[in-house]
């Protein structure tokens, strides 16, 4: 009886506790779902009749196919670079130990406060021939113009520069400290059954910390994949159109703003975020990352 | 000498070359690479620090290091305050407000719910779990729209109200807070509590809380840099500039202004490269003020400690 009281009134108070995250959980998680999945099938300006044919008018839209290359060449380049640089930067730093190593770590984390407007700020400034501090290795690279960097074929390019440099530092020091966690023993193994520094950070460090860095990848490229504030801002400022609807996100952005198509913008933006919810389901389900959390079958 | 002999030859001769010559070129080589890539992150920080010392004129004559003249920070900070009668203020009043609110709702909202599935018998746990794993690994630019379509739906559009509730919502929180409370706090802490005749709050307020500062800070810092840099989501929810964030003010700036690129707005306006370089400064420069002083919350590492191997 005694036992069924408590539990009873743990029950309360957990649910109390549980309630004001719930109340944002279902208002901002769950009901934006909902209201979007109705608004998607219902009237559209281009299509009075609603229903389905929202969705097929997204995809036939002749923005869509573009913006959907581009942000797959967007994604193709900049989840790779990431992993392979994170990786090997947190790899070498993690062999580092001393004085040096905390200066460099607090270094690699100042990108991270020029985000948004900023980064682009910067990166005009960075790659503008006239006034870039990389001016004589662009002057070697053949580029003395600007509009020999900022042109269509090369934006994917510059957009990546900006997201990884934004975004590099933070992980570098987050997967650092993803090593930190390997214990000391199994490395002391490895050095006296003879592996060199390589072998330890190849063989040894890496795979252990691949989960880590799977998680990532995951994350990487689910942010990727709906990346709008650097061409969106690119195209309103420096180069007027440069990247107007270059990707999915500016295309979803135009449509209910600029088209008055809520509904197509409300169908392509629950396209984009079923991938994302399949990628959350992958690295929950199929990935051993979140084992040991309560979340896998008892 | 003896480990060598049980490896293989191969391996033996690898290991014999990186102790000699090639074990000093592999130091100096690490280095070289760990400094490029520090000064490559610095150079950017130290430009947008040293520009609004200078003219717009001198920018782009000067070379991109040299320094104007502490003067003209002053000139450019009062070009800056012309635009609409200093709005800026008002944009960094807004982050500020929006930014703490935030930071307050989300942190507290997290903590009880992590504590929640953590330490009480709440029904449906590994339910609530995923849905709140799902929705922390979902970007949440992905939810702009659709929220959009909702904040418009209750009326709360350009209400900063619809900014600070929709940003509040922090599952990556509830995450960190529940592998916090039950990992880090051992559960026979709360048992004990609970045969003593303590009650869940009462467990929750004299044994789980004192123990969580290391966690409210790092639930602070995410929550934090989150919110001050926020773009998309207030760029969507709000329209009158005087609710802008600073961010978006910024964004404003840059697209309203003929600083980047002459055929935007007004000719005569005073918000050239120099004001625009000033107002990023103010965006980044808490946000590194936060990052340097969290330096050791984020070397312990966040996934490792998060989520125990």
């Amino acid at each position: 009886m005694a036992r069924s009281r408590s539990s009873r009134r743990s029950l309360l108070a957990g649910s109390i506790m549980f309630a004001p995250y719930l109340i944002l959980l279902l208002l901002f998680g769950i009901w934006p779902i909902i209201q979007a999945t109705i608004t998607s099938i219902g009237p559209s300006i281009v299509n009075p009749a609603g229903g389905l044919q929202n969705f097929a008018d997204v995809v036939a839209d002749v923005r869509f196919l573009p913006a959907l290359m581009n942000v797959v060449v967007f994604l193709l380049l900049y989840v790779p670079i990431m992993i392979i640089v994170v990786s090997v930067m947190s790899l070498l730093l993690d062999t580092v130990q001393g004085r040096w190593n905390l200066p460099l770590r607090l270094t690699y984390i100042v990108p991270a406060s020029m985000t948004g407007a900023t980064a682009v700020l910067i990166w005009y400034f960075m790659l503008e021939p006239s006034l870039s501090p990389y001016q004589s290795a662009l002057h070697a690279l053949g580029i003395t113009q600007g509009n020999q960097i900022w042109r269509q074929g090369g934006l994917a390019w510059i957009f990546v520069a900006m997201a990884f440099f934004v975004g590099a530092g933070n992980w570098i020091v987050v997967q650092y400290g993803s090593l930190q966690s390997i214990s000391e023993d199994v490395l002391e193994a490895a050095r006296i059954d003879g592996a060199n520094a390589w072998q330890i950070g190849w063989r040894i460090k890496l795979p252990l910390i691949r989960k880590y860095l799977v998680y990532m990848g995951i994350l990487v490229f689910a942010a990727g994949l709906q990346v709008f504030v650097e061409p969106q801002l690119i195209s309103g400022s420096v180069y007027t159109g440069i990247a107007k609807d270059w990707s999915l996100n500016q295309l979803s952005y135009d449509l209910a703003f600029q088209s008055n198509n809520l509904a197509g913008s409300a169908a392509l933006s629950l396209m984009l975020l079923v991938v994302c919810i399949i990628a959350a389901i992958v690295v929950i389900f199929r990935t051993d990352f979140f084992e040991g959390t309560g979340v896998g079958k008892k | 000498m003896t480990t060598e002999s049980i490896v293989l030859p191969g391996r033996g001769e690898g290991i014999v070359r990186t102790r000699g010559l090639g074990a000093v070129t592999g130091r100096v080589v690490v280095w070289i690479v760990l400094a490029v890539f520090g000064i490559l992150s610095i150079i950017p920080m130290i430009w947008l620090i040293l520009a609004p010392s200078k003219t717009g004129q001198q920018l782009n004559d000067n070379p991109p290091f040299s320094f104007g003249s502490f003067e003209q920070y002053g000139a450019t900070w009062n070009n800056l305050l012309s635009q609409n009668d200093g709005i800026i203020l008002k944009w960094m009043a807004n982050s500020v407000t929006y930014t703490a609110s935030i930071v307050v709702i989300s942190c507290v909202t997290a903590v009880l719910a992590g504590y929640a599935l953590a330490a009480t018998t709440l029904p449906f746990k590994r339910v609530l779990l995923i849905i709140t794993l799902i929705a922390m690994i979902i970007p949440p630019v992905a939810l702009v729209v659709p929220l959009f379509v909702e904040i418009s739906a209750i009326g709360l559009y350009d209400n900063p109200v619809s900014v600070i509730l929709t940003s509040s919502f922090y599952p990556f929180g509830v995450f960190l807070a529940y592998i916090y409370f039950s990992t880090s706090i051992p559960t026979e802490l709360y048992e004990a509590a609970k045969v003593d005749g303590a009650g869940e709050f009462t467990t929750f307020f004299r044994i789980a809380l004192p123990l969580s500062k290391g966690l409210f800070g790092m639930l602070a810092f995410f929550s934090f840099s989150a919110a001050w840099v926020n773009y998309f989501l207030p760029y969507v929810l709000l329209q009158s500039q005087e609710n802008f964030n600073l961010s978006v003010g910024l964004g404003f700036l840059f697209t309203s202004s003929p600083a980047l690129n002459p055929l935007n707005g007004a000719q005569q306006s005073l918000i050239g490269r120099p004001e625009i370089a000033l107002a990023s400064l103010f965006l980044a420069i808490p946000i590194l003020i936060v990052f340097i002083a969290s330096s050791r919350l984020l070397v312990r590492g966040v996934l490792a400690g998060a989520v125990k191997s």
